[in-house]
């Protein structure tokens, strides 16, 4: 049994609640044991960066730390949480004043950070070749043929990390390695790492607005039945705010939103509601009641 | 007639340096860093008399990152330190109307932007003299 | 850099450097007006420059037109500019630079959202060690008008009824440490 350090991120507290409950059940069926980091806090998300650099590396700088004295690597389910605590990783690992000072702050919580830590996204930890085996293997036939737009998002790929070249950031393939393994029928989009917007959606709506619109519109166009997200952000921007999107363009998209892992779930065969699918405002129910999910069990 | 004394400033303000170099140039021979990394360089490279050191640059309140390294530099810990900060008022929009810590900032002394002259002057010379003064003992 | 000239100063596009001196990408002098960050950019539309036009004002040392700018402000930090500009620049880590620097020297906007959120997010993460959606509302809620709040509302309830909304703000245990630990970095009395 893997066991990782789960760092859930503030919203998957609440607003995001069915990440967090999908990604435990996938974890279970998987054999992957996700243990909650201990008092964790906030990674700061854009805002602080935008404030204060030397604040938005302490804020994660914590965590890392306590994931360390835990001995434990990091798994985030929130793009923005990973990046925020990959490249505060690689900066103290990179800039030994960085992390002197750090450390000096560190010290006000009895905790110190020495680099041993490695942060990954949940979805790395269901993409290795031994999972994608296991997936394929454990697969039931609730998602078998369902077409899915795979939405990254964007800082779960950018800034590129190490050894990924410029064509792989732009193009990855293993969200829809994922959803092949799970039986789903992944669709091909130009826009499957462009900004959902994130923050934007409060500090500028129209920005926002727009930027999911062509999201929409590309998912669509490409035959998409649902979109899958690896992000909170990303999962509420497109659901929550579809609607001021039909407001603003006269459209009138009702595309389902969900979370890989609420996808997964359904495939490994977890019921609907210990997935978290139900709380959405934008209806799954086009997804659940496919002529093949039809005979599946719907119950918890 | 003794050789002049040197300063270092290290300040990403421009507008700021050419002010207070205005002042100092009248007594010093003034060396101006804009960012910690050249600070930094600057101080291993020859020898100062008097670090005047802003807080806030780049990434945050990285002179209080150089004081403490000063502070750790077997050498360098010698060397008298005059913060000579604005951060009140730079970070006034997010923490308004908060006073400085003086307990996380190692340095000898510490005044805030903007500087009187006169006072510049004063500290400036009160802390090349003591600072001499214990090298001399 | 180190200048011991007492005659020079330096241009904007250096003192715009220095903010970036523990970055990684190249001198902005390098930019060849190559539009491709523009071009990657999904919010330029709503940039009163673009991200090519603001790195072509600071390298031409117009200083007062880059402050005022809603471009940094407007930036989602998608990185897509950075990964794409063939000379090396990273145009998102500059970004960021411009608005604190734009915070330091006040020559913000005082009725944008996004100085004012952060503001907000800031003061939430130390008041309990993480983040409270409800606590930023007022940030933006009065941007769309009367109607716009009306349908901020609306969504606020069909997202308490299906339990989304969070209530009571969460509190890490050991709050007191995180700020302790703040105030380390950033030396200010109120933080603790």
């Amino acid at each position: 049994m893997t066991r990782y350090a789960y760092y859930p991120g503030c919203s998957l507290e609440t607003m995001a609640a069915s990440y967090h409950v999908s990604s435990m059940e996938v974890a279970r069926k998987l054999g992957v044991e996700l243990e909650e980091l201990e008092d964790w806090n906030c990674c700061g998300a854009t805002a602080y960066s935008k404030v204060d650099e030397l604040l938005a590396t302490v804020l994660c700088a914590r965590n890392l730390a306590i994931a360390e004295k835990r001995g434990l690597d990091i798994v985030a389910p929130c793009n923005a949480c990973f990046k925020n605590l990959w490249t505060t990783n690689a900066a103290m690992k990179r800039d030994a004043d960085l992390a002197d000072h750090m450390n000096y702050a560190l010290e006000a919580d009895d905790l110190r950070y020495d680099g041993k830590v490695e942060v990954s996204h949940i979805m790395n930890v269901f993409v290795t070749d031994e999972a994608l085996a296991s997936i394929r293997q454990k697969a039931g036939e609730r998602i078998k043929g369902l077409r899915v737009a795979p939405y990254y998002g964007c800082q779960i790929v950018r800034p590129r990390r190490p050894g990924v070249e410029l064509a792989q950031a732009d193009n990855p393939t293993y969200f829809e390695a994922l959803l092949e393994a799970a039986g789903a029928d992944p669709v091909a989009y130009p826009y499957k790492v462009r900004c959902c917007g994130a923050a934007l959606m409060v500090t500028n709506r129209r920005a926002a607005v727009q930027m999911l619109r062509d999201l929409l519109q590309s998912a669509v166009d490409a035959g998409a039945e649902v979109i899958a997200t690896a992000c909170p952000l990303c999962q509420i921007n497109l659901e929550c705010y579809q609607r001021e999107v039909n407001r603003a363009y006269g459209t009138n998209y009702a595309v389902p939103i969900l979370y890989f892992t609420q996808l997964l779930g359904l495939a490994l065969g977890v019921g609907v509601k210990r997935l978290g699918i139900g709380k959405e405002l934008v209806s799954a129910d086009a997804v659940l009641k496919r002529p093949c999910a039809a005979t599946a069990p719907t119950g918890a | 007639m003794s050789e002049r004394k040197r300063v270092l400033i290290v300040d990403d303000d421009p507008d700021f340096v050419a002010g207070i170099r205005a002042i100092l140039d009248s007594q010093y021979d003034t060396v101006v860093a804009y960012n910690p990394k050249d600070g930094w360089d600057a101080l291993k490279k020859d020898r100062y008399d008097l670090l005047c050191l802003d807080i806030m640059m780049g990434r945050g309140a990285e002179g209080v990152m150089m004081a403490r390294k000063l502070r750790k530099d077997k050498v360098l810990r010698e060397m008298p330190v005059l913060i000579i900060t604005g951060l009140r008022e730079q970070i006034a929009f997010l923490f308004p109307g908060q006073a400085m810590h003086p307990g996380f900032v190692p340095v000898d002394e510490l005044v805030e932007k903007p500087v009187e002259p006169e006072l510049l002057l004063q500290k400036a010379a009160a802390l090349i003299a003591a600072s001499e003064a214990r090298q001399d003992r | 850099m180190v200048v011991t000239s007492t005659a020079r100063t330096i241009s904007f596009r250096e003192e715009v450097e220095n903010l970036l001196h523990a970055e990684e990408g190249v001198s902005l002098v390098r930019c060849v007006q190559c539009a491709t960050c523009s071009a990657a950019c999904p919010a330029v539309e709503f940039m009163d420059h673009t991200p090519r036009e603001l790195i072509g004002l600071i390298n031409a040392g117009m200083k007062d037109e880059v402050m005022a700018s809603n471009t940094f402000w407007t930036c989602a930090s998608c990185y897509a500019c950075s990964e794409k500009c063939p000379e090396g620049i990273r145009p998102a880590d500059l970004m960021y630079a411009l608005t604190r620097y734009s915070l330091w020297k006040d020559t913000f906007n005082r009725d944008w959202v996004a100085p004012e959120f952060s503001r907000r997010f800031t003061r939430t993460i130390l008041r309990t060690g993480k983040s409270y959606e409800p606590g930023y509302a007022p940030a933006f809620i009065f941007e769309g008008g009367f109607p716009g709040m009306v349908r901020e509302m609306r969504m606020a309830v069909r997202l308490l009824g299906k339990g989304r909304l969070p209530l009571i703000p969460s509190r890490i245990k050991r709050i007191r440490n995180l700020r302790a630990m703040v105030a380390r970095v950033l030396p200010l009395d109120g933080i603790e």
